[in-house]
């Protein structure tokens, strides 16, 4: 769970995590930690979607018609945020409402933004996934495919950029997620209670540590986020540089038509994701171990399914399609 | 929309799927084709290929500034404005430009798709002008609806309408308005998500089925493609701007070639024998087969269309539209009143007459394999049958069943046959919900749904009708201060939308499984039923739970849940044996359904009671089936709805569950008469 939200961090274009499991396994606390590790992004300043200074297809109509007329946009930078969408919210705190009553007072549109416009290059955080409502589902599904957020009523219409990684999770006892939103997450992970005993006795002490004194045990591991977050930001950095050769390629078609996946989505989320993995290790280029990781983040979710059939992801089948070393426990 | 300057991966580039792309290129050379269906998996570069076909297009010339983007040269397609100006011998003012896409969301209101009053216009200047709406944007382009099958009906009837006549006609919030609709419909769906309906499936003529590439080494040349596309997306357009060019170059040339085209009388005959063979309804297949020929006979440069063409087109025109024994085609759905919101008003009250619907306009045939066996059916018993896969072992009766049981009462059968059910519809009620589903149609509170009326708000407005609110602000106009506004509108004038829409039920399957269901291993045709209804629930995302009675007493082995996979597993497990205990089991129900109905506002139950009837525990001694209809008629009384499905398979026949049905108030049928197919049958049948 933790290395799918790093790359994440890392490389949105990864496409998000899905977290499914039990209750109580630490899912909400590992995405809330996030926070602490993303990285920062330049922003235009005083922009209320935290559009992007230079990428145009990641601007709102505002920043963009500021561009064209040429005037010089403050830049700044920011941290990225963890955002939360309540199971509960209505599709108008979702994509945001449009003052219908002020547009027919006045004749001018007056937007009111929502969860959406604040997730705009954050991350996007829903509990419960699979309780959504349907039709917030569909709003998402349009939204994450496009990237843009568009609201309208009575004509009067307003849209907006939407980029997010998405990040959900689930207890699949409740209720399974349609399949269309399901492969909208790039990656996905089962997590399950610890059976370890000692580890176990671990959680419970840092636990009670952390209870007691919230500040002293966050100093405690404060060389350990900043070293974590570093990671990140150099990981970032040599991303683009990461090389990934023709025989991984091969390896990761390979895997995809043996575990018998729908559609190409899950290979081009193996390649990105084996790349990312390559830059967190400080790698150049892509080698068996990343793929062997990536693909595991990759396929659980995409493994053929009809809508009554299990999940039947089996780790030990990818394992053996892997040649060369690198088998240890991940 | 306004996706703004986002660099598409070009067409050419895409590996593979040949036939997705012949079948958008067809339509591109030769729009009045109409449209190609996409049916298949998830990430097979289905939207990638229809996005990068409008960068493709040859561009257009439309009047500058028209927003329905009219041809300068067709007077007979103009929109109104450009007509009259043409008209009254004006010159209009022209100009070139890329062919457009426009994609529909799921969750567009109908005005935005038709269009509506212009509101800045209206109260700022008092002018009665009409805002387009995506139809209008999609004139001469392309019209793109992803997951079609998803589409809320009445938006699916709004778009047949203007398809079927290429003209939008608004009437609405007192202006009149007609303009030119003619787009090449592209829409995809994945089948397990539920099917269209045959009047939509129709329109679209061509339809292809895609899935991913099985050659390792073309899987490779897609990663490869994407990496260098995403890291350098302006270097690998320019790669294949040649290609591209190439392929414009041909479907220009293909377009002017068209005209010439010509179809030897005996390839005419072959093109109907095909359809015959598909056993398809009307004659659209036929003359869209001799178009689809022709325009690939001018693709490849012929003016004379050839065997071979009659036989491709055949492939992209039958698939979609083969079905053994097509229903019978309504009237009412054949031609309906293009655009009246009144007319569309009674066309849905008029289906939903009845108790329940007996028409299943969703059933869909069982499908053989088609002419020469080139067409696999799209899904047969609700299985996507695309990779020739079948149901898994388990669920054919594979579970630990009939063989290893140790108990001598009970038993375990495995589940029978799955099928697509008939189309299983309570009334509409006037209860105001908040919910999704695909089944019921309810008033909603929330902003998706048609507009049926306006209402004066209690507390703040939410969704605002905009045309009630103007007739109520207009008396008082003379009165007002306007302070430079065309007119004054007040709080007290807002008015509010009254909406309908569908949505889910929350479905109690009550399954008697008592030792008389066991008999003759009624049980594994049973839970076939059931499951059958599941996948149907699946499909219209309803809630469902499981009660089970035997021996001598009800469990509740699911309360009610959107996961239907929880449900099969239950089912699955669920052993036969012993008595009777109806009146327990629809106790025990009635108490779950207001449970539900309690926590969650909204709620519209149905119960499904799945018995033989033969009830043969009652309560302290009551006559069994006494018991059982007391507890009925309490149910009947708390309004909730009831079907009854009769297992009882005897000559002699008890009548017990008629009986019970009865006091439910319910619908009762035979199992057997649960099959989508068989209702077709027998329509069928009475008619010929």
């Amino acid at each position: 769970m933790k290395r799918a939200l790093l790359i994440n961090a890392v490389n949105p274009a990864v496409g998000g995590v899905l977290i499914r499991g039990e209750k109580g396994t630490a899912k909400s606390t590992a995405v809330r930690a996030l926070v602490d590790i993303l990285p920062e992004i330049e922003v235009v300043a005083d922009c209320r979607f935290g559009c992007h200074p230079t990428d145009r297809s990641m601007m709102c109509d505002e920043c963009l018609a500021r561009i064209e007329a040429g005037e010089s946009i403050p830049r700044g930078m920011r941290k990225m945020k963890v955002v939360e969408l309540p199971v509960g919210a209505t599709e108008d705190r979702v994509v945001g409402t449009l003052d219908i009553e002020q547009a027919i007072k006045k004749g001018e549109k007056a937007f009111e933004p929502g969860i959406l416009a604040q997730a705009h290059r954050n991350v996007l955080y829903i509990d419960e996934v699979n309780l959504l409502d349907d039709h917030v589902v569909d709003v998402l599904l349009d939204v994450a495919a496009m990237g843009v957020n568009v609201v309208e009523r009575e004509g009067v219409s307003y849209s907006h950029p939407a980029r997010f990684v998405l990040i959900g999770t689930m207890n699949p006892e409740e209720g399974e997620l349609r399949p269309q939103l399901l492969d909208r997450f790039g990656l996905a992970v089962d997590v399950a209670g610890i059976e370890d005993i000692a580890s176990r006795v671990e959680v419970v002490r840092r636990r009670i540590r952390y209870e007691s004194d919230p500040a002293g045990f966050a100093e405690e591991w404060a060389a350990e986020q900043a070293s974590l977050k570093e990671r990140v930001v150099k990981a970032k950095e040599i991303l683009p540089e990461v090389n990934i050769p023709e025989s991984m390629l091969e390896l990761i078609a390979r895997i995809a038509v043996e575990m018998g996946v729908d559609g190409h989505r899950a290979d081009i989320t193996m390649m990105k994701a084996s790349m990312t993995l390559a830059a967190l290790a400080g790698k150049r280029a892509v080698t068996e171990e990343e793929v062997r990781q990536a693909a595991d983040l990759a396929l659980l979710h995409r493994t053929r399914r009809r809508p009554f059939e299990d999940f039947k992801f089996d780790s030990a089948k990818v394992e053996a399609l892997i040649p060369g070393k690198g088998k240890q426990a991940s | 929309m306004m996706v703004k300057e986002r660099i598409t991966y070009p067409f050419s580039a895409i590996v593979g799927q040949e036939r997705m792309k012949k079948a958008l290129i067809l339509n591109a050379v030769n729009p009045s084709i109409g449209g190609v269906l996409i049916l298949g998996e998830k990430g097979t570069a289905k939207s990638s290929a229809v996005r990068a076909l409008a960068s493709l297009l040859p561009e257009i010339e439309v009047v500058t500034g028209c927003p329905y983007s009219c041809s300068p040269y067709k007077p007979e397609e103009m929109c109104e404005g450009c007509y009259r100006r043409w008209a009254s011998g004006e010159e209009l003012p022209r100009s070139r430009r890329r062919v457009r896409i426009v994609e529909l969301p799921l969750n567009a209101t109908e005005d935005r798709l038709i269009g509506t009053l212009n509101l800045k216009e209206a109260v700022q200047n008092g002018v009665r002008s009409f805002e387009p709406g995506l139809l209008a944007e999609a004139n001469r382009g392309i019209l793109y609806v992803d997951e079609v099958n998803l589409l809320d009906d009445y938006l699916v009837d709004v778009l047949l309408d203007v398809a079927i006549s290429g003209i939008n006609v608004v009437e609405r919030e007192g202006i009149a308005y007609r303009y030119p609709a003619r787009f090449i419909l592209v829409g995809t769906m994945n089948p397990e998500e539920g099917d269209l309906r045959p009047q939509i499936l129709d329109r679209f003529g061509l339809s292809v089925e895609v899935g991913g590439i099985s050659d390792p080494k073309e899987r490779v040349e897609v990663l490869r493609r994407r990496a260098e596309f995403e890291r350098d997306p302006l270097g690998f357009q320019a790669l294949w701007v040649e290609k591209e060019n190439e392929l414009c170059l041909k479907i220009l040339q293909a377009q002017q070639l068209l005209p010439a085209v010509t179809v030897p009388p005996v390839l005419v005959e072959l093109a109907v024998e095909f359809s015959l063979g598909a056993r398809v309804s009307g004659h659209r297949a036929d003359v869209v087969i001799v178009k689809t020929a022709m325009t690939i006979a001018a693709y490849e440069g012929r003016t004379e269309v050839e065997a071979e063409d009659i036989k491709e087109a055949a492939q992209l025109v039958l698939g979609h539209r083969f079905r053994e024994g097509n229903p019978p085609r309504e009237k009412e759905e054949d031609g309906p009143a293009p655009g009246a919101a009144d007319g569309e008003d009674e066309k849905e009250r008029r289906k939903d007459e009845g108790p329940f619907s007996g028409q299943g306009d969703e059933g869909r045939d069982e499908g053989e394999s088609g002419p020469e066996g080139l067409f696999p059916p799209l899904s047969s018993d609700g299985e996507v049958s695309q990779n020739g896969e079948k149901q898994d072992d388990r669920d054919n009766g594979g579970s630990p069943s009939e063989i290893d049981l140790p108990k001598t009462e009970e038993m375990v059968f495995g589940i029978g046959e799955i099928y697509q059910v008939r189309k299983l519809t309570p009334p509409a009620d006037r209860i105001l919900r908040r919910g999704t589903g695909r089944r019921t149609k309810t008033r909603t509170g929330t902003k998706q749904g048609r507009y049926v009326r306006s209402i004066i708000p209690r507390g703040a407005p939410t969704d605002v009708a905009l045309d009630a609110t103007i007739r109520a602000a207009a008396p008082y106009q003379p009165k007002r201060e306007k302070a430079g506004r065309a007119i004054a509108i007040e709080s007290t004038d807002i008015r509010q939308k009254v909406r309908e829409r569908k949505i889910g039920n929350t479905i109690l399957f009550l399954v008697d499984a008592s030792g008389s269901m066991g008999a003759q291993r009624r049980m594994v045709a049973t839970k076939g039923a059931i499951l059958s209804l599941l996948v149907d629930a699946y499909q219209r995302r309803d809630k469902v739970g499981l009660v089970a009675f035997r021996g001598d007493k009800a469990e509740i082995l699911l309360s009610p849940t959107r996961s239907v996979e929880l449900a099969h597993r239950k089912l699955a497990e669920l052993p036969t044996g012993g008595r009777t205990p109806m009146a327990t089991g629809l106790a025990v129900a009635l108490n779950l359904l207001h449970a539900q109905m309690a926590k969650e506002e909204g709620t519209i139950p149905l119960l499904v009671l799945i018995s033989d009837g033969r009830a043969n525990v009652g309560f302290n001694g009551m006559d069994p089936v006494e018991s059982a209809k007391l507890v009925a008629a309490e149910i009947y009384h708390s309004g909730i709805k009831s079907i009854v499905i009769d297992t009882e398979k005897e000559f002699i026949n008890f009548g017990l569950s008629r009986e019970i049905c009865a006091a439910l108030g319910g619908w009762h049928f035979k199992l057997e008469e649960l099959r989508g197919d068989t209702i077709v049958r027998a329509v069928r049948k009475s008619l010929s």
